[in-house]
């Protein structure tokens, strides 16, 4: 919880209304994000993510698994959040059981789609071994570090950069299994396919303050929001999912407005994260 | 659908499953083939609605919505004495919880609380409920689904506004919730569980159908803006109608009172 | 409704509210000395019961009951199982009793009420020990015949017959949902449950290539190329059916079937259970501040008595509606 003063609430929501925030953005202007990959070796893939005190981490983990009989020629991807105590005295014991499983719940609506699969954003069928057999589950472990607002949208970009840092074991089917049998398997050590993540889509949070919503509210800024949406949009604009964040009720056109507004910023937003990731990416390699 | 199924309790027994299934049902739903809903609606028709308020005597208020196969039982208990817990609050709190019973799916489920529900369901009233008006209390909104035949949610969405407002919590309007599934180009209202099962998308909507509001809306799945518009058009007609049989049913029971 | 209300006009009501909360025992007593009670009932009569058959589509067999509010709504699921090493020609039967929040104010989320687990237990014995059920009647296969005949001219290799064999029986899982507490919750579960059994019944059944069972619909049991194992679809034979009456002990009285207020106020109980031709099934006083004389305990089961031909008639037109739809 945010203490803030009367004078302080008039401040954030008057310099929302001209367009200059506390920390001198725009409405529509992103903090500075600062993208490092493989901050966890032990993992397939991570990255770590800032967003001004934001800070969260995520990492992906890989395991041969049985594809569910209603889409034998998919792979499974868990999403699950967990906020650490360190990152705000309110998560301590089991505070931040709720909103990690509210966490949680978004990420899953916005990046895996609809439950045929389609429109998902991750690319399941890539991740079929032997269809109706054996398949890659990916387990997806977020960790919030420290938070200052937009958690969200940080967790999505973590989620894209640990993506595009994965390399899944190329794997060896031995021939000869029929019927019922599983087939043997042969996990390569050293030959590693890259994971296309160029469909994975970024979130982006509108938060409504007095009449206006800007994106990449800090802590304070939410204190003051009216209601919230969190819209997921791919490359080709396209919306990949999208959840309100409770608070007041809102006009249908606004959302459409809204929805509009987040389909402009994500295209700056993906080119700007992209760089950030091939800049890490670059760095690791060093 | 998580939280409802897992592991079975008895693990050395399983549920016979009817043989049908086998048929990879994804097929019916093709665009190129010409296709009714199983249950012969029109895509664009919504299932039967049967309210009734008063379900359970013990509750300070209640309703029960019948949508098709979907059965749904909402308790209202308060407002009374907060958690004693929980800190000062000059406005009320709102509580929810959804649960199904063990026999509300096919396969025998866990009877467990869905979490990801009832956090929803408290999304979409929280912001039709006017807090101010019961302040330091708690107000208690129960669910249970009796049987599960898709749309659930929506159905205890609107079920538990009617529950409130039998409660005679003060409220902006009613909520109510309708959801589309996309199934390849085509958009059905109100879908059954097993449309919900093979859908390629899903949009829901919690609205206020006076004041033209939207108190929730989920998106899952790929969609162009259009198709939003369309989908969203179509809940949000769907939904001044549904608030129409709602008012209709609670002044049946007020009249039936005097 | 208020007997110690004379005048009737909304403020000595208000006073008859406030008597009712502040001073519940001297409320029960004015009544029960003019012999009956707050709402309306002589001591000896039980509420108003309902029973509708077949309330889950999603179950086997459901029946929802009603004993004046207290609303309980039982379903039946089956299962395939093996049957336990000791008793190799049984099905099973498993009963839980669930108190969701939504049935009265006293339960919350996260924390279970005390009282389910007991009912449950109470419920378990009583279907169990009353032998309603014969569990020999669960097994998917009925007669000897029968499995002979699949036996010899399906060609199944012998791993198949093996779990065909060992699959060959049905356990029935009975759920019931309180969904209104308003007192003599076991009556009505009981009655429920109950209910439920004589709206159950067990599929036609085939086995599948990997030796599962799978449910035949109707019109596809004719077409598809695996036999049904079972004929037709049956019931069960109830036999000796138990039905119950929960009484209150207070002083000298004794109330019938109860609703939550009585019990919360009085709360010496006592439940007696008899089968369809009177034999005592069980007999359950879970201690209370007064002690029961043996006059007072054949008074409850004279009650029970005929509360038994109430709820047989009950049953009866149930299942016989259901019949005619």
């Amino acid at each position: 919880m945010v203490g803030l003063s009367l004078g302080e609430k008039h401040f954030i929501q008057g310099g929302i209304a001209q367009d200059l925030r506390s920390d001198a953005r725009k409405r529509l202007t992103y903090r500075p994000i600062y993208v490092e990959t493989g901050v966890i070796p032990q993992a397939n893939g991570s990255a770590a993510v800032k967003m001004g005190a934001t800070e969260v981490i995520a990492s992906v983990k890989a395991e041969l698994g049985k594809p569910t009989s209603l889409h034998p020629d998919k792979g499974k991807v868990a999403i699950f959040v967990d906020c650490s105590p360190t990152a705000a005295p309110a998560f301590e014991g089991r505070g931040g059981e709720e909103l990690s499983a509210e966490l949680s719940t978004s990420l899953q609506q916005c990046l895996l789609g609809g439950k045929s699969g389609a429109g998902a954003g991750i690319d399941l069928s890539s991740l079929s071994v032997v269809e109706g057999k054996i398949c890659w589950d990916l387990y997806i472990d977020c960790l919030v570090v420290s938070t200052d607002g937009n958690l969200l949208d940080a967790l999505g970009a973590a989620i894209k950069a640990a993506l595009s840092n994965t390399g899944i074991p190329r794997v060896q089917v031995a021939a000869g299994a029929t019927g019922d049998e599983q087939p043997e398997v042969d996990i390569s050590d050293e030959e590693f396919l890259q994971f296309d993540t160029s469909g994975v889509p970024v979130i982006i949070t509108l938060t409504q303050v007095g009449k206006h919503y800007i994106v990449d509210a800090t802590a304070e800024e939410e204190s003051q929001m009216s209601s919230a949406i969190s819209v997921s949009v791919n490359r080709h604009g396209r919306i990949c999912g999208m959840t309100k964040r409770g608070g007041a009720g809102l006009d249908p056109s606004v959302i459409l407005d809204m929805i509009s507004v987040a389909k402009f910023v994500s295209e700056q937003l993906i080119i700007k994260l992209d760089s950030e990731i091939s800049a890490a990416e670059a760095r690791e390699e060093e | 659908m998580s939280g409802k199924g897992g592991s079975a309790p008895h693990p050395t027994t399983y549920s016979p499953s009817p043989q049908n299934q086998k048929r990879p049902k994804s097929l019916i739903f093709k665009d190129n083939v010409d296709w009714v809903r199983p249950d012969g609606r029109g895509f664009q028709h919504c299932r039967p609605a049967f309210l009734r308020t008063g379900a359970v005597n013990a509750a300070s208020g209640s309703a029960y919505a019948e949508f098709g196969n979907t059965k749904v039982i909402v308790s209202v208990f308060g407002p009374r004495e907060s958690k004693k817990a929980q800190m000062y609050s000059d406005i009320g709190r709102l509580n929810c919880n959804v649960s199904y019973t063990t026999f509300a799916t096919p396969v025998r489920g866990q009877g467990a609380d869905h979490k990801e529900f009832s956090s929803v369901l408290h999304k979409a009233l929280e912001g039709a409920i006017i807090l101010e008006s019961f302040p330091k209390t708690t107000v208690d909104v129960f669910a249970l689904v009796l049987e599960s035949g898709g749309s659930d949610l929506p159905v205890v969405i609107s079920c538990a506004s009617l529950a409130l407002a039998d409660a005679g919590i003060r409220m902006y309007d009613l909520v109510t919730s309708v959801s589309v599934s996309c199934l390849g180009k085509n958009l059905v209202i109100d879908p059954i569980f097993e449309e919900e099962n093979c859908q390629d998308g899903s949009l829901i909507i919690a609205c206020m159908p006076s004041r033209n509001e939207v108190t929730q809306l989920t998106i899952t799945g790929e969609w162009s803006t259009p198709k939003i518009h369309e989908a969203m058009q179509l809940c949000l007609d769907a939904c001044a109608k549904l608030g129409m049989v709602m008012r209709s049913c609670l002044k049946e029971t007020a009249s039936s009172q005097e | 409704m208020e007997a110690a209300n004379p005048s009737g006009d909304l403020s000595a009501e208000m006073e008859v509210d406030a008597f009712r909360r502040l001073f519940p025992l001297r409320f029960f007593d004015r009544h029960l000395v003019e012999s009956i009670r707050p709402d309306g009932r002589p001591l000896g009569r039980a509420r108003d019961t309902t029973l509708a058959l077949g309330a889950v589509a999603s179950a086997d067999g459901s029946a929802l009951a009603k004993i004046g509010s207290t609303t309980m709504l039982a379903a039946i699921k089956l299962e395939v199982m093996t049957p336990a090493t000791e008793s190799p020609d049984e099905g099973s039967i498993a009963i839980d009793f669930h108190m969701p929040p939504i049935c009265s104010p006293m339960v919350r989320p996260g924390r279970p009420a005390e009282a389910a687990p007991v009912i449950s237990k109470q419920l378990s014995d009583t279907i169990l020990s009353s032998g309603v059920i014969n569990l020999k009647e669960l097994c998917l296969i009925s007669g000897k015949a029968a499995w002979m005949a699949y036996l010899y001219p399906e060609e199944r290799n012998n791993m198949n017959l093996k779990v065909d064999k060992l699959w060959n029986f049905m356990i029935t899982i009975v759920d019931i949902y309180c969904l209104d507490a308003d007192g003599a919750l076991f009556d009505a579960a009981l009655l429920s449950a109950i209910a439920a059994f004589s709206h159950l019944e067990i599929p036609v059944v085939s086995l599948d290539e990997d030796g599962r069972v799978v449910i035949l619909s109707q019109d596809e049991g004719l077409k598809t190329s695996n036999e049904p194992v079972n004929a037709e679809k049956r019931k069960l034979t109830l036999s000796d059916i138990p039905f119950s009456l929960t009484c209150i002990l207070y002083k000298n009285y004794i109330l019938a079937d109860p609703t939550a207020e009585e019990e919360s106020v009085m709360e010496t109980l006592i439940t007696v259970v008899l089968d369809s031709s009177y034999q005592l099934v069980s007999l359950y006083k879970p201690g209370g501040s007064v002690l029961a004389y043996t006059s007072a305990l054949q008074d409850c089961i004279a009650l029970t008595r005929h509360r038994v031909q109430e709820l047989k008639k009950i049953l009866d037109e149930a299942m016989s509606e259901m019949e005619v739809d």
